[in-house]
């Protein structure tokens, strides 16, 4: 799992790590049980300090993704928590409004959207594809931004 | 938790000039990382200095691991690890010799972080300081600072004029010593990034005074910066009077206020104060933060 941090973004870095992680669980490239590395090992490997990523697991944690079992380590839960369907697709449906209108805007049609939707999940699963044009790029970032 | 440093009520003023500190207090615990924060000339470094003993207050008390550091140097010194930002290290010396100067200085020395230090640099121990770059010598500086395994590292703008790869460098020592003793650490940095990247907590100081005290990722998530037309205030006070405000100033068509609460929070008490449209609410990274803190008027009048 590479995670990227960015001091200057709008979320906090503690946030950043909970993003990425969270990321990695719905593309599958994180999958239940596996082993997450120490805080004390991340925080090394990002040169953040080791409570901003203790802070991260915490926080995933206690919303069920993670968990840790002293002295072996932080594992991702067997069972992952499920938000209720009704709800989310609420929510999801106000995030689809927003992807198409900014699409519009900027000229795309609604099949540029659908290939702005396919290159995220690629990179969300891994199977990292170029991105069709720097424009669409461009869009997926504003929309990561927006939802944050 | 344990009180390492406590700041209480600093006051010092050099020579008849007006006090630079004028009541500063606050305290580190164990294991914080706290960014001090502040203008050139805030009083940043006569504030770490104080704590040091190197200088003594005018007014108010300090108390390093519940010691005075002017009363009992020793005791405090043995324990701390100090990085000065104009650190001069003796030119003729080679690292080994400096070394080992600091060595018998130091009971508790850890020759094997000295080592991997040394490593992690790649500082030859033969070279003389004096023919080290600027930022080798402070990762001289630095490694003579840490390798007594301090309970408390103060460093003085450690990054300053270093390049991006250095700065790193010297963070990730930080991060080490940080993950294997829980060092509690003081640092001044204009480096908000690097700020970002290790502290906890930030205090800034301002006016002789802790303008801001908080946790970091509070301040990032809590607080925003509020933009509202010229025209809908008549002055600078009265926005300051509106709760959750921190700071406003003028920034050329418009006022840049602080708020200590989110985003959407913030707009709608703007608008039961206002009532005025076009106000726009949002979260920003630590340097601009600061920006809108310290920043001076980007106007003639306000």
């Amino acid at each position: 799992m590479q995670l990227i941090v960015n001091p200057a973004d709008e979320l906090p870095i503690y946030r950043q790590i909970m993003r990425q992680i969270t990321e990695a669980l719905a593309g599958g490239r994180l999958k239940r049980g596996d082993k997450l590395p120490s805080h004390r090992d991340l925080a090394q490997q990002l040169v953040v300090a080791p409570l901003t990523v203790k802070k991260a697991y915490d926080e995933l944690e206690l919303l069920g993704f993670i968990e840790t079992q002293r002295g072996r380590g932080t594992f991702v839960c067997g069972k992952l928590p499920r938000v209720k369907r009704a709800d989310q697709r609420e929510q999801m449906s106000g995030s689809a409004k927003t992807l198409l209108s900014q699409a519009y805007l900027a000229g795309l049609n609604f099949s540029d959207v659908i290939e702005v939707l396919k290159d995220a999940e690629s990179e969300l699963t891994g199977e990292r594809t170029a991105p069709a044009t720097a424009r669409t790029t461009a869009l997926t970032k504003d929309r990561t931004k927006e939802e944050s | 938790m344990n009180c390492i440093l406590e700041f209480d009520g600093i006051v010092r003023a050099y020579r008849k000039n007006p006090p630079v500190l004028k009541g500063v207090s606050f305290s580190v615990h164990g294991g914080e990382v706290v960014g001090l924060l502040g203008r050139n000339g805030a009083g940043k470094t006569t504030l770490l200095r104080i704590a040091m003993g190197m200088l003594y207050p005018d007014a108010g008390s300090v108390q390093v691991f519940g010691l005075s550091p002017t009363a009992k140097p020793l005791e405090v010194k043995r324990r701390i690890g100090f990085v000065a930002e104009d650190q001069v290290l003796p030119a003729m010396s080679s690292i080994a010799e400096l070394i080992a100067f600091h060595r018998y200085l130091f009971p508790s020395w850890d020759e094997e972080l000295e080592g991997q230090i040394l490593d992690r640099f790649s500082l030859d121990r033969k070279r003389k300081i004096l023919q080290l770059s600027k930022g080798q010598a402070r990762q001289v500086a630095l490694l003579c600072a840490v390798c007594h395994r301090p309970e408390l590292l103060i460093l003085d703008e450690p990054a300053a004029g270093l390049d991006p790869a250095a700065r790193r460098e010297f963070l990730e020592v930080s991060i080490q010593l940080l993950n294997r003793e829980g060092t509690t650490i003081l640092f001044s940095s204009h480096y908000m990034n690097d700020v970002e990247r290790i502290g906890g907590r930030v205090v800034l100081l301002d006016d002789g005074k802790v303008r801001l005290d908080s946790d970091l990722d509070r301040l990032r998530e809590d607080f925003c910066i509020a933009m509202v037309p010229k025209a809908s205030a008549p002055s600078v006070v009265a926005l300051r009077n509106i709760p959750g405000c921190v700071g406003a100033r003028l920034v050329f068509d418009d006022w840049h206020m602080v708020f200590q609460s989110a985003p959407d929070a913030a707009e709608a008490q703007l608008k039961k104060s206002l009532g005025a449209n076009g106000i726009r609410c949002v979260r920003v990274p630590l340097e601009e933060m600061f920006v809108e803190l310290v920043g001076g008027k980007r106007d003639k009048e306000a």
